[in-house]
């Protein structure tokens, strides 16, 4: 049975937690960006970049989620590639909003190297799972 | 050089560093190179000065306290050590907050603005910004059209009050008075029963002087005061003329108006000062003006002058005399005295003008006696005072002309009897005047026994004794006894040659003998209960 079923269950978990965590990390960023405004001087040249950041992570993550779901379920090592792809770029704005953010609070820190860890472990299981298809 | 004027240039462009460093920053450091008390961050302080200190007003300097981890600059005071001393130590400071700031890449977050430095290409915009007039003297009620609207009805500008501006056929009285620099400005009206002083310096050029209006008498006295139902012309009360070295002559005929005008490369006639009189009634209604000018020259080098205007107001038929407080002594002003005249068998009203004030002697720089009489300052209120003069006494001075011409340095020419109790006092209330007692001590030395001795007055203390009266919450002033002690010593005789210098003083001592304020309460209620006449019929 496990011979037969390439498709890698760890995998699977790690992506189906991501998405969840993913909703309530993108909340909390956003609540806190506000907090921000309201707290300290957030002049809006540095509010823009932050925003756009936060955002576009957001909007790469949905392809980024489908793709690895279904790449792992059909066995299929194409869209598993683009979904490893997405999690680069995902990856870089997770390091943006870690280290270049104009306030990075201590929650900011605690949810991004969080995230970041998801997506290294997420990386390495796409990769083995990628290696189990091809061969 | 020019390299030396660009250095300092480019260091006037830029503001200077923030300091960052807690271990430098001191918010109690405000006196330079000086040690304030109580700042143990101060580091003028040396540990001498700490020990006299009983705490620290600034205990910990850190930065901002939302940042996750900081330095902290703590300051304590070991009082148990022997002397004590000063305790800085920094710690590292820990926000406990999940919100604390970990980083943040926004470098002005935590500091405030630098401001903007005026350089030659941005000043424009910056004076456009933040420039522009900072006060509007006139205020809006002022202004003519209104006043063309609703002309004030006669009752209104008949009584005037306190404070309430002068009002005249254009605007209002003018006592030019410097705003907010020392320029003149022309816009400040003079209040009813405000006496006021002033002094501005005026932009003039000798040119075009007959057409500067302010420098002419027609621009003070031309509006007439508008009271009840005429109008109050500015009658001009006396000229002054005051020549270039400053020497001032009171002019003989006061009815010939003087204009400004350019003679010989001067600009005579200008007006230097006002001094406006007004009187009136004791309802309110401004009877009288008149205007007292001092008149100058000024020279072609001159580019601006210095004015001075006052006004005072007097009731009519009423003698001026400046009150000390009222009621109470306000202090700073002088104590007001005066005499009972003589040959009254019951005590009348007392004489009290400014030839007998209570006045002191006024210590005058070369400091002899016999050289500077005459000199004498008034006894303000609450203001003790010590002065003095050196008498040199040589053999063949007299012994009695001697203490008489110390009697009279000391006292003055006309020693008040009375003082007032009240800075108000009028002369008809007996009652409200103090006698001065009058004491003599002389200084025997027990060695010199003989009759014959000199006795000369070397010292006069005025001890004035007040009291809080009235009110709690308003205590008046009350002068309640006064005291004049004068202090002889005997002379001895001098061997012909010799000479001898004796200090000579006299001081003015203010004494507050008020007992503390009593307090009285309120009785407490009692409670009346009275059973009804008939309570218990039928049995009683």
């Amino acid at each position: 049975n496990n011979r037969s079923q390439l498709s890698s269950l760890p995998l699977q978990i790690l992506l189906y937690v991501n998405g969840i965590y993913y909703i309530f990390y993108f909340l909390a960023t956003l609540a806190m960006i506000i907090y921000k405004t309201q707290v300290f001087s957030y002049p809006d040249d540095l509010l823009a970049p932050d925003l756009a950041v936060l955002f576009l992570m957001a909007i790469l993550e949905v392809p980024r989620l489908y793709l690895g779901f279904k790449g792992n379920l059909t066995e299929a090592e194409a869209p598993l590639g683009l979904s490893l792809g997405l999690t680069v770029g995902s990856v870089v704005l997770c390091v943006y909003l870690l280290l270049w953010q104009a306030y990075v609070l201590w929650a900011d820190v605690l949810l991004n190297a969080v995230l970041l860890s998801a997506y290294g472990l997420e990386s390495g299981l796409k990769v083995t799972a990628i290696a189990a298809f091809v061969s | 050089p020019a390299d030396a004027r660009d250095a300092a240039q480019a260091r006037v462009r830029s503001a200077p560093a923030p300091v960052t460093d807690v271990a430098r920053l001191c918010g109690c450091d405000l006196l330079v190179a000086q040690c304030d008390p109580n700042c143990c961050c101060d580091p003028d302080c040396s540990s001498q000065d700490f020990s006299l200190f009983t705490t620290c007003s600034i205990p910990v300097v850190t930065g901002d306290s939302q940042l996750c981890s900081q330095k902290a600059a703590v300051y304590s005071l070991d009082i148990e050590a022997n002397p004590p001393e000063r305790i800085f130590k920094i710690i590292d400071q820990v926000n406990p907050s999940i919100f604390c700031i970990h980083a943040t890449n926004y470098k002005q977050a935590l500091y405030l603005k630098s401001p903007e430095i005026p350089t030659p290409e941005n000043f424009d915009q910056l004076l456009d910004k933040f420039g522009g007039a900072t006060f509007n003297a006139e205020p809006d009620s002022w202004d003519l059209d209104t006043d063309a609207q609703n002309p004030p009805d006669a009752n209104e500008t008949s009584r005037y009050e306190y404070g309430v501006p002068v009002q005249t056929e254009d605007a209002f009285l003018r006592l030019p008075s410097p705003v907010v620099s020392s320029w003149c400005s022309d816009a400040n009206p003079a209040g009813f029963l405000v006496n006021q002083a002033t002094k501005c310096i005026r932009s003039v050029s000798v040119e075009k002087c007959d057409s500067i209006q302010a420098l002419s008498m027609l621009f003070y006295i031309n509006s007439s005061i508008l009271a009840s139902v005429f109008q109050v012309n500015i009658t001009v009360q006396s000229i002054v003329v005051q020549s270039l070295n400053g020497m001032r002559t009171l002019l003989s005929s006061s009815d010939v108006l003087r204009l400004p005008m350019v003679l010989a490369e001067l600009c005579i006639n200008a007006v230097l000062g006002v001094n406006y009189h007004i009187t009136h009634t004791d309802t309110g209604e401004i009877i009288e003006a008149a205007a007292a000018f001092v008149l100058g020259a000024i020279s072609k080098e001159a580019l601006s002058i210095e004015q001075s205007f006052e006004i005072s107001f007097t009731q009519e038929n009423a003698q001026p005399v400046p009150l000390s407080g009222n009621p109470g002594y306000v202090v700073g002003l002088p104590v007001r005295a005066g005499f009972q005249p003589q040959g009254y068998p019951f005590p009348a009203a007392f004489l009290s003008n400014k030839h007998s004030q209570l006045t002191i002697l006024q210590s005058t720089s070369p400091q002899d006696c016999l050289a500077a009489q005459g000199a004498r300052a008034p006894v303000l209120f609450g203001y003790n005072m010590v002065s003095g003069c050196k008498l040199r006494i040589t053999a063949a001075m007299k012994c009695q002309p001697l203490a008489q011409t110390l009697l009279d340095v000391l006292k003055g020419q006309s020693f008040p009897e009375y003082v007032a109790s009240f800075g108000n006092s009028q002369g008809q209330d007996v009652l409200d005047w103090v006698p001065i007692t009058q004491l003599h001590i002389s200084e025997q030395r027990i060695s010199h026994t003989l009759q014959s001795s000199c006795q000369i007055p070397v010292s006069l203390g005025i001890e004035v004794k007040w009291t809080k009266y009235g009110s709690l919450v308003n205590p008046q002033a009350r002068i309640v006894n006064v005291t004049a002690t004068i202090t002889s010593t005997t002379l001895k005789q001098l061997p012909s040659g010799r000479e001898r210098i004796i200090p000579i003083t006299s001081s003015v001592v203010f004494t507050d003998i008020s007992s503390p304020a009593e307090p009285s309460y309120k009785a407490w209620p009692t409670i009346n209960i009275k059973l009804p006449f008939d309570f218990f019929y039928p049995f009683v």
